[in-house]
């Protein structure tokens, strides 16, 4: 099942920055780790990723450079050190989060009292 | 590797709205998918087809870079902090009765013209479907760091005293027009 691009909203830019955590990738690249990493799930549309990766440039989290392959103007983009400080805090504050959300659904201590 | 007439058009439908930077990468992620499926065994109609499905429709696209786009995104940070900076000032030049102050009527009027227009601006920005449009946010900034200077000369010279409330608007408009200014070269520049 493929996720909604709205769902992945709030979780764009931690996921974006984590694609680049390996090095620096192209746009094409980036969607496609996405993808792969995400097993399917995150499939967005390739043309929309571009966008949040210049707000993620304006932003100083990522830089970007041009080179030419295969004849064409590539821009390949790697994580800034403020970007490599975002993806590390971020990624401590979903490990948290989810931590605390996966205790609650996979209770398997005593049940709560009930009210009455 | 070549193109495809669709990869073309598809492309040339992006350029209408799009800056030609932009249109590159674009172009550059556009092919490469295309030439994924070539690479796959796919017909190259067919190939074609199936990347721009991939890619998303131009309105999509366009869509998203208009989401982004450092115009839109300062435009509604402003509209959204406009008001209580607005009220600060209110409530200031209400206590110190400003309407009786020593101002030729054409320097207020100037200025509330030129807020009105900076609204105006703002609100364009961050409401347009054009990606192009978003634009006007960053004039629309620029016009608000003028303002707030304006606005902070304007009392400090014209007020025949100051009142307490102006210790609230000064800062207000010099904390949006620092951190405005900080942020526009940056954005201009990109």
């Amino acid at each position: 099942m493929k996720a909604e691009a709205q769902a992945l909203k709030g979780h764009l830019d931690v996921l974006l920055l984590a694609t680049l955590q390996d090095g620096p990738r192209h746009g094409y690249a980036v969607k496609e780790a996405l993808r792969a990493g995400s097993g399917g799930r995150f499939d967005l549309p390739t043309g929309t990723i571009y966008p949040a990766l210049h707000r993620l440039e304006r932003a100083d989290l990522i830089t970007g450079s041009w080179s030419v392959v295969d004849g064409r103007r590539r821009r390949s983009y790697r994580l800034t050190t403020k970007g490599e400080r975002r993806l590390a805090a971020d990624r401590g504050s979903w490990n948290e989060f989810a931590a605390a959300v996966t205790a609650v659904l996979d209770r398997t201590s005593a049940p709560w009292p009930a009210t009455p | 590797m070549a193109g495809h007439p669709l990869i073309d058009a598809h492309l040339a439908q992006l350029h209408r709205d799009l800056p030609t930077e932009a249109v590159e990468e674009l172009a550059d992620g556009l092919n490469e998918t295309y030439e994924q499926y070539l690479t796959a065994g796919v017909c190259p109609t067919e190939a074609a087809t199936a990347a721009i499905a991939e890619f998303g429709a131009p309105d999509r696209i366009v869509a998203a870079f208009t989401e982004h786009a450092s115009g839109r995104r300062i435009a509604r940070a402003l509209l959204a902090t406009g008001p209580l900076v607005a009220a600060c000032w209110a409530w200031s030049l209400v206590i110190a009765q400003a309407w009786a102050w020593p101002i030729p009527p054409a320097a207020g009027l100037s200025l509330g013209a030129a807020l009105l227009s900076a609204v105006g601006v703002l609100a364009i920005a961050a409401t347009s479907r054009s990606y192009r449009r978003t634009g006007l946010g960053l004039v629309g900034a620029v016009g608000v760091v003028a303002l707030d200077t304006a606005t902070i000369v304007l009392v400090l010279i014209a007020a025949p005293i100051l009142v307490w409330p102006m210790a609230i608007a000064i800062p207000a408009s010099l904390l949006r027009a620092g951190l405005t200014a900080r942020v526009l070269p940056r954005l201009l520049n990109r």
